[in-house]
Order: structure tokens, then sequence, then C-alpha cells
């Protein structure tokens, strides 16, 4: 455990700048959002931004991206096929405990079932995450009912705690400790873990009177979205009021379905097409219509279930070792239907279907 | 490259050897791999597919017909979108992309000395070809073989080149829904053979391939004759992306075709609860 001034922080941002692309929190002033990217450099970074609307896992899981370039000739029959993969160090700076839950969802994901996802293990190879403790939660936050937060507790390599007018700075890895060592942090003690704690007690308490847009109590539901005990007049009113837009997805730190497709590349020869995975949404009609037209989840209640399947289900879970929700809230922000997760839980909870 | 047997993630360079047609629209390709260190170690369980590379225009599942054994490497394609229409256009000595064989497969092992029947409608014979001819290179292991094949017309009926073959060592029986003054064999759809054939209930197991509509008319008869759901077996059809359980397209309640699948029992296709 050490300790660094306020003042000081994104000295560490700094450092990492020097070997890592940059990424982290701060306020976009055409929109007025708060968003996670890459910076140009730390001074760019307000650890005081608000929750960002879209979780970092774009920098593991782009929205669009290039996996193989191939071409094939067929004049010479020669056919050249390069994969993309990119290890490119990142250092991702200020991530909010729910959406570090998010990764490693993503990680138990893509690295832990009986494949191993190539492209992402690249990407994850040289990932550094600091992260940062929630002393507040927003107006959206529910993660303390899906043990997404407010702290996080395993999966970074250094995290943040505001203290005041100092960060308590602890090390999950060694790669951290490395890095606080060669700063020279102060050393922390017993007195700062335990002010740490308040804090944290401090935040859940304020749930209650701050986070008031959602409450999701999602053990009530996990076990019957599992069984599936639940009247087919509920989802067909969640159905309903889907647009199909797929904006739940994009901005979940869990969803992580992706479509591929096969381009010609851009400004390139005749023969040369990219391999392009982008990101997906089972909202999407398309989603599963297979080729010839047929479509086995053609209603739209019957698509809209499954990312309520995928968040909630113990079938799921024990992908993720944890529920598929970490309880951000954006689904819920997002949602022009008003069908984000906690609604969700709601209808399901009290059977309400009119 | 192969881990653990498979090509999981850049294809496989192979070479088209000859093209056969099958039926209108349906063509089967000989395939061989470029690198023959993969050529000699490919293998793959019947019932378990690959995922094949159009270059240029992208991948889609495919099953593999042919026996695990002693059969040449091919697959069957109908062209009916982007990538299977542009493989349609190739012609031998073109190259195409594999990666697999992924999936489960049939469970061989577990139904030694049962009466095997074989149902299928159209193009549902390509995914049960593999066991077909597995089971009658170890004819000795099973009880009655029972082949029941409903096409369309005469001219849909997919492997006529089998059909003799076939014949002569299991019972088959082949119908078509509009028959041709020339055709002999049966007429009608072809849950009508399960009468005809007598087909066993009694330590059997049945795997049924084809559209929606005939699969459930032929379980439904098999289950009013008596054969439990948990002894009809199927492969399922999903728009399928990775074919490695990451893309989540496949999923079919808590399972995805691609790793969980594609060969389920219809007790597990009911219990899922989705649409076919
Ligand atoms: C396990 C398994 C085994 C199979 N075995 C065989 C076999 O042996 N023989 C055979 O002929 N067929 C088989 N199929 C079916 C075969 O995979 C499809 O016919 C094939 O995918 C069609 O691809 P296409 O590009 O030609 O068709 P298209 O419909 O043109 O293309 C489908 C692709 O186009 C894109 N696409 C099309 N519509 C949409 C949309 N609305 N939204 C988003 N994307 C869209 C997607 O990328 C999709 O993958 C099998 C399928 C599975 C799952
Ligand atoms: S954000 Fe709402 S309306 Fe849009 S796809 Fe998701 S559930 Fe449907
Ligand atoms: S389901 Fe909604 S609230 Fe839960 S993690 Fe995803 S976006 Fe956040």
């Amino acid at each position: 455990m050490y300790l660094i001034k306020k003042s000081d922080v994104l000295r560490l941002a700094e450092e990492l700048g020097k070997t890592h692309d940059l990424y982290g929190p701060f306020m976009e002033p055409a929109t007025k959002q708060a968003m996670f990217e890459r910076v140009g450099k730390a001074a760019d970074i307000d650890l005081a931004a608000p929750i960002p609307a879209l979780p970092p896992k774009h920098a593991l899981l782009p929205h669009y991206e290039k996996i193989l370039a191939y071409s094939y000739d067929k004049k010479t029959q020669k056919v050249d096929l390069a994969p993309i993969y990119d290890d490119r160090p990142k250092a991702l700076f200020g991530v909010r405990p729910c959406d570090l839950t998010g990764i490693l969802c993503l990680d138990r994901f893509f690295l832990g079932q009986e494949f191993l996802d190539e492209v992402y293990k690249y990407h994850r190879k040289n990932l550094f995450i600091v992260s940062q403790t929630c002393v507040a939660p927003f107006k959206q936050c529910f993660c303390v009912c899906c043990d997404g937060g407010p702290a996080a507790s395993e999966g970074y390599d250094l995290n943040l705690t505001d203290l005041g007018d100092t960060y308590l700075v602890e090390a999950g890895s060694e790669k951290g400790k490395k890095l606080a060592e060669a700063m020279g942090l102060a050393a922390a003690d017993a007195k700062h873990q335990a002010e740490k704690t308040r804090r944290i007690d401090k935040c859940i308490t304020l749930f209650d009177s701050v986070a008031t847009d959602n409450k999701a109590w999602i053990s009530r539901v996990m076990n019957r979205v599992t069984t599936g005990f639940i009247d087919e007049a509920v989802w067909e009113y969640i159905g309903n009021q889907c647009f199909e837009c797929g904006a739940c997805s994009f901005v979940c730190p869990t969803c992580s379905c992706f479509n591929i497709v096969d381009l010609p590349r851009k400004n390139g020869g005749a023969h040369e097409s990219d391999r392009v995975r982008t990101w997906d949404s089972c909202s999407y009609e398309g989603y599963t219509r297979e080729a010839g037209g047929h479509n086995p989840r053609k209603p739209v209640e019957d698509r809209r279930n499954k990312r309520f399947f995928c968040k909630l289900s113990y079938s799921q879970s024990k992908k993720y070792l944890r529920p598929g929700c970490v309880g951000c809230g954006r689904c819920q922000w997002v949602c022009p239907g008003d069908i984000g997760l906690p609604n969700v839980v709601t209808y399901i909870r009290r059977e309400i279907h009119s | 490259m192969m881990e653990n047997g498979k090509i999981v993630t850049i294809p496989a360079v192979a070479t088209i050897d000859e093209i056969k047609d099958e039926i209108p629209n349906v063509r089967t390709y000989y395939l061989s791999f470029d690198d023959k260190a993969i050529d000699g170690a490919f293998t793959f369980r019947s019932g378990q597919f690959i995922m094949l590379t159009v270059f240029g225009e992208g991948e889609c599942a495919i099953s593999l017909p042919p026996s695990p054994e002693k059969d040449r490497f091919h697959i069957t394609v109908r062209s009916v979108g982007k990538v299977t229409r542009a493989l349609g256009g190739l012609s031998a000595g073109d190259k195409v992309g594999v990666r697999g064989p992924f999936g489960n497969g049939f469970p061989f092992d577990e139904i030694k000395g049962k009466n095997v029947v074989f149902v299928a409608g159209g193009i549902g014979l390509i995914p049960l070809r593999s066991s077909i001819v597995h089971v009658l290179q170890h004819r000795k292991d099973f009880g009655r073989v029972i082949l029941l094949s409903g096409s369309r017309t005469p001219s849909d009926i997919m492997y006529k080149y089998n059909m003799k073959e076939w014949q002569e060592n299991c019972e088959a029986f082949y119908t078509v829904d509009n028959p041709t003054p020339d055709w002999t064999g049966e007429t009608g759809f072809v849950h009508t053979l399960i009468e005809k054939a007598k087909v066993p209930v009694e330590n059997t197991v049945a795997f049924v391939c084809g559209p929606p509509v005939m699969f459930n008319t032929v379980n439904q008869e098999l289950m009013k004759r008596g054969l439990s759901d948990e002894f009809i077996i199927s492969t399922l059809e999903r728009h399928m992306k990775c074919g490695v359980g990451k893309c989540q397209h496949c999923a079919v309640g808590r399972t995805l075709v691609c790793t969980d699948g594609p060969v389920y029992t219809y007790r597990q296709i009911k219990i899922l609860g989705e649409q076919i």
C-alpha cells in the first residue's frame, strides 16, 4: 500500500503513458458526457469525471477490428493469410470497479472456455489496469446488488482510492508493485486502509439517497430466469417496448457478441480482403436469421429475453463466474424503450405485463 | 496451424480437387489440404462440422458428410446466399479455407448394438451421410439399420450414387412428394415410411435431419409409436460466425450449437425451448 498526493496522481498516468497507449476518463466538451478513450497526454485525464458513457471494453474488443488480412489470386492460385493481432501495451487509468468487473467477465469468457480467443488474448497481453474506488455512487448505479462495486477486489494492477488530499494506491500485481516502487511512492499504513473502508461504507449508505434511478434485486429473479418460470406475457410486454436499436448491448461492459464479415480491402489490390469483426446485438432481427430467410428467433420477445438470460441466468454465470450484470446502469440510461436491466428485473419480480 | 487436432483461428488452405453436381443448386466438393501435415492429421467425428472460407466472400458452417474412416474428404453445399453462391462459382483447382473440425458429433459409442433408423428430408441427408457410411462400415455392431429418405422429386434425391449400395446393405426406402412417370420408389412424405418400414422402437435410436416441418412430423410419428425423445437425435442449424463459442450467434437456450451441438437429442431440444 502506498500514498500519492492528489495533485501528483496523474504522474502515474504520465509514467504509464511513456510505455503504453494511455486511456482514461475525461469530459468531452462537444457532448458534455464523460468518455473513456485514448488520451493525448496524462493531463487530459479527469479522475473526477462521472461514470463514462461507454465502458472501456473497446480497448479489448474494438467496435470494428480487422483480424485477418488475406489475398487470393485465382490466376496463380496463391493464397496469403496474415492474422492481425494487436498486443500494443495499453494502460487503462481510472477504471470504475463495475467496468473492471466487466473486463474480468470478458476475460473468463474469452480466455476461459473450451476455446481461447486469440484476438482477445493479444489485446489483453500487455494491458495495465489502474482502477479507482467509487467513493460516491451516481444516479444510475446499482453495483451493490450485483457485486460489481463500489470497490474493486481483484483484477487491477493498481487501485486508487480518494482519501481527501491523497490517494491510497494498492498494488494488485507484480507489475503494479514495480511501478509504485519505481515512482518512489510513500508507504501507507493501517490507518489509511481503515479510512478506505470507511469511505466505501459511506459510499454504500449513499446509494439510498443518491442512486435513485435504479434498484434491481437481481438475486430475486436469477432462479426464475434460469428455470424459465416467467409468464410469456411478461416477455411479450418487455419485447413490445424494444426498438431493436442495440444500444443496450453496445454500452454494456459484459456484452461481447460480435459479427464477422470479409470485405474487399479499402484501397487494396484486386485480390485483397480483410476479415473484420464488429460489435453485434442479439436484439437485431438479422442476428439469428439464417441463409434462405428462416429465423428461429423471429418475434422480438424471443430475442429480447436472450439478453436478460445472458445477464441473469445461472447457466451464463458459470461462464463469467458471477452474474453477467455488473450494475453500471448504462442500459437503463440509454434504452429508448425503458427496458434496461433494472426495469426488466422489476417486471419479472412483480409479474408486470400490461 | 493445428491446436489439439483443430484449426481454430486461421483457416488452412485447401484445394478443390473435384466438383460433383448433386441436385439442382447443390454440389459436392472434394477437398485436400495444401499443407500435407494437416492433410495427414485432420480427423473428425461423424456429426462435426467445419467453418469454410470462400476467399473474398466470407465464412460459413458446413457439415462433414464423409465417414471419418476410408472416405474421400468432401463437403456438400447448397448455394443459398453470399458465401455459398460464391463457392458454387468456383472450379476444380481453386482454393478455399477450412477451420475445424468443431462440434460434438454423434454418440456412436453409446448406441452400439441398437437398431439405427436414419430419417432424412431433402438435404438433411448431408449431415447424416457420415453416420450412415460409418454405421454401414461397422454393420455388425448394430441391429437393424433403416434409412428413410424423402425428397421433393426424383431429381432432388441426394447422393444418388450411394443409393444402390445403401439399398443392398440396409433397409433403405426412398420416397418423393411429386413422382415422375418413371419413378418406381415410394410416394408421399417421409414420415409415412415409418409405418411402411415397420420401424422398431425397442432398443432403437433414430437420427432425424431435415426442414423444421418434416422434423416435427417425423418426431411426432416416432414418439406415437413409442420411441422416447431421448433416442431421437438430430443436428441443429443456426446462423454461426466463429464456430468456437465466442460470437454467440448460434445460442439455443443455454447452449451454443457450435460447441455444445450441433448434435442434440429431441428431448434436449424440447427442454431448451426454442424454435427449431
Ligand atoms: C452446423 C451447421 C452445419 C451446416 N452444414 C451445411 C452443409 O453441409 N451444407 C450446406 O449447404 N449448408 C450447411 N449449413 C448451412 C450453411 O451454414 C448456410 O447455408 C450458410 O451459412 C449460408 O451462408 P451464405 O453466405 O451463403 O448465405 P447468406 O444468407 O447470404 O449469408 C449469411 C451470412 O450473411 C450475413 N447475413 C445475411 N443476412 C444477414 C442479416 N440479416 N443480418 C446480418 N448478417 C446477415 C451473415 O454474415 C451471414 O453469415 C450448416 C449450418 C450449420 C450451422
Ligand atoms: S436499448 Fe432498449 S430498445 Fe434498444 S435494443 Fe436494447 S432493449 Fe431494445
Ligand atoms: S446489463 Fe445494463 S446495468 Fe448491467 S452491466 Fe450491462 S449495461 Fe450495465
